[in-house]
């Protein structure tokens, strides 16, 4: 997985190169031996900038989520870098861990279980205050937790109340307003709406955009709904079983679309529009996401790729298509892991070994030739 | 006459704090091979409605002051809870939205399968795990036979799903209820359960009822629309006149706010304000704070009545024909 060492931009905030998160499995109960490791997150590079927002989708066990683990310091990596305005954080020392830590802030997906139910919400919001006493504002905490309050549009007089007497979308509104309590530079978002009410979402996402506009936050955006990271990312990222497997702008992932997985995450989700209903190209993709602790062998997406067997068969002269297997998948995929590379533009990557098939507008039909 | 016709009802919940309508005055009415979709944000009612059909509500705390509930001609509601069930059983299948805590995690789903099977159409034990095979096989599940001795909790949740689809099925119901199937799964496996839902319904010619926020989902399935709103239907018809022309603002506001995967757009135009509390509805229409239309009579008594459209449909609110005259809801994203 070589990935070119890029220049490092005054822009980045955030760098991760070939980052690797694997959990052991063990078994046995006095004698625990390994027997084998859940790759959870297996080579990935991604770069934050300053005041922009990288979107990053998959499934559920695409290593989204022990991504941001990793990042905000809750797991530590098995290998790989990240950097912090260039700097290397395993490299820091302690007093610089503290520091990083404040710089990164994380919005979790359940408003209902991140929040201490015992806590009023103002003590919620001002308690990284007594860790990081030197950033208490003018004027105190208090005054500090009800401008807090103000800017992510909560009541200032409701500091006093209790986490189940706010709704799910003041409840992340919360979650926001503890997280930019210690003057983050970065926020790491995991899934913030996907458990609000389609009327609340907006404006939680709306919230976001204006938070960003205003303080200059750089956002890493996880989320399952394809529409919504569309909607807030800048730069999009897709994984699938702990690799990225496409990265580009939000043009280019989501309209030159250049990874057969990330067609059919797009094909897959129902477009708000009954007159498209059998207008659009539909790609149903077969079974699960296989385990990450047995990950398949070659380009990991071979198992339910439905441009391999296309290209297979067009390609029915070479050796590995038997008649038993009328539309198997090329050897290349089975054996080689595809590096991701530019397609086209420098900075919009793919990982398959026919992102040529798919130019802009190829359907199923176009790509078998 | 439809095959399934609610009109009129009403749940009431008595708590501590009072007494909550939580479905006022709900009609609708599905036929052979149709798909109704019922679409609401949390605690509109839309669940709740579909509990009542099945009889699946506990009482207390929840009431059923008026209305009636008919299949083929007989009026559940006017039957024992048991005799209710029993009907149920029979002619109407419930899809829940979390499959594992449908389905018994001390037994195989195979058992449970097969037991279903047993119990409904007294087949052999032998008969019944061959029924059951086959009813794996026609959920798509891979490996049945090894499978059927599995856990519920050894199965994904795409699975399970499947697993409890089969289960529904097993009963041979005319009429399958599936409140959210898909909310707690990845598009690539909505997609795939959206699809075996639609296959069998044609193949069996059943009618579904589709309860879900999803409005995505809802525009590739449904037939006709029920929006629902603080317990009430306040927008019911055709599906591509619900999405082309909605008749009611917080249908229009709803299509608004859906961020899409087709374009990028701006700003998401947003529905101010969070849906009220059930205990202290707003006089006159419960979505008049909220709403970008309201005027003095939206904010005065009586709450506006669901009344015909024009060329078919019907809406509660008194600028209907008004904001439906106002074009796509698409439109301003384009602008």
């Amino acid at each position: 997985m070589g990935n070119p060492p890029s220049a490092p931009s005054p822009d980045v905030v955030l760098e991760v190169q070939d980052l690797v998160k694997y959990y052991p499995v063990k078994r046995g109960v006095v004698f625990k031996r390994t027997v084998g490791q859940v790759r959870a997150v297996d080579g990935v590079s991604l770069a934050l900038r300053r005041g922009r927002t990288l979107g990053l989708v998959g499934e559920s066990g695409s290593g989204k989520s022990t991504l941001a683990k990793v990042l905000v310091g809750v797991e530590q990596p098995t290998s790989g870098r990240i950097l912090v305005d260039g700097i290397d954080v395993s490299a820091m020392k302690r007093a610089q861990r503290r520091e990083l830590r404040r710089r990164i802030q994380l919005v979790f997906q359940d408003p209902y279980t991140a929040l201490n139910p015992r806590m009023p919400a103002g003590e919620i919001v001002g308690e990284a205050y007594a860790i990081h006493p030197r950033l208490v504002p003018k004027g105190g905490r208090a005054r500090a937790v009800r401008e807090l309050f103000d800017l992510v549009g909560l009541n200032p007089d409701h500091v006093n109340r209790y986490p189940h007497q706010f709704s799910g979308g003041q409840r992340q509104r919360l979650g926001i307003a503890r997280a930019l309590a210690v003057k983050p530079q970065i926020l790491i978002c995991d899934e913030p709406v996907s458990a609000l009410d389609v009327s609340i979402q907006g404006q939680v996402i709306n919230l976001l955009e204006r938070l960003q506009d205003e303080l200059g936050l750089a956002y890493l955006f996880i989320a399952h709904d394809l529409a919504v990271v569309r909607h807030i990312a800048d730069e999009v990222a897709v994984m699938y079983l702990g690799s990225v497997v496409e990265r580009g702008t939000e043009t280019e992932v989501y309209e030159q679309t250049r990874h057969p997985y990330t067609r059919a995450l797009m094909s897959a989700v129902p477009l708000p529009d009954p007159s498209m209903r059998h207008r659009r190209e539909e790609i149903v993709l077969s079974g699960d996401v296989p385990s990450p602790a047995a990950p398949p062998s070659g380009c990991r997406f071979h198992t339910r790729c439905w441009l391999a067997p296309l290209v297979a068969g067009a390609a029915s002269d070479s050796a590995d298509v038997t008649i038993d297997e009328p539309a198997a998948v090329p050897a290349v995929c089975r054996t080689d892991r595809p590096e991701l590379l530019p397609q086209g533009p420098p900075d919009h990557l793919a990982a398959c070994h026919f992102a040529e098939k798919l130019t802009e507008n190829t359907t199923r039909a176009e790509a078998a030739r | 006459m439809p095959l399934l016709q609610v009109r009129d009802l009403a749940v009431e919940f008595v708590t501590a704090d009072g007494v909550v309508r939580a479905v006022d005055g709900l009609s609708y009415a599905v036929d052979a091979g149709q798909t109704l979709a019922i679409v609401g944000e949390s605690g509109s009612g839309k669940s709740v409605s579909s509990l009542a059909v099945m009889g699946l509500l506990q009482s207390p705390p929840a009431r059923i002051p008026s209305g009636s509930i008919t299949f083929a001609g007989t009026d559940l509601l006017t039957l024992s809870r048991k005799q209710h069930r029993a009907f149920c059983g029979e002619h109407i299948g419930m899809v829940f939205q979390d499959a594992l805590a449908a389905l018994n995690p001390v037994y195989t789903v195979g058992w449970q399968l097969t037991e279903a099977l047993r119990a409904r159409h007294g087949l052999t034990r032998r008969d019944a795990r061959r029924r059951a095979m086959e009813l794996l096989d026609l959920v798509q599940v891979p490996a049945a036979r090894q499978r059927a001795r599995e856990y519920p909790h050894q199965f994904s949740g795409g699975m399970r799903q499947r697993a409890m689809i089969a289960m529904a099925l097993a009963m041979d119901p005319e009429v399958l209820i599936a409140d959210e199937p898909t909310t707690a799964l990845d598009v690539t496996v909505q997609a795939q359960i959206m699809k075996l839902l639609a296959e069998i319904q044609a193949e069996r010619d059943m009618a579904l009822i589709l309860i879900t926020h999803d409005l995505g989902v809802v525009a590739s399935v449904a037939d006709t629309v029920t929006v629902m709103y603080a317990g009430k239907a306040v927008e019911q018809g055709e599906v591509q006149r619900i999405y082309s022309r909605p008749a009611h603002p917080y249908t229009r506001a709803l299509l608004r706010a859906i961020p899409r995967l087709d374009h990028k757009g701006r700003q998401l135009d947003v529905i101010p304000g969070r849906p009220p509390d059930p205990l202290h509805l707003p006089d006159g229409c419960a979505f008049h704070p909220r709403c970008d239309r309201a005027e003095d009579v939206c904010r005065a008594a009586p709450p506006p009545p669901l009344a015909e459209l024009p060329g078919g449909g019907s809406a509660a609110c008194y600028f209907a024909v008004e904001v439906m005259a106002d074009g796509k809801p698409a439109e301003r994203a384009e602008s």
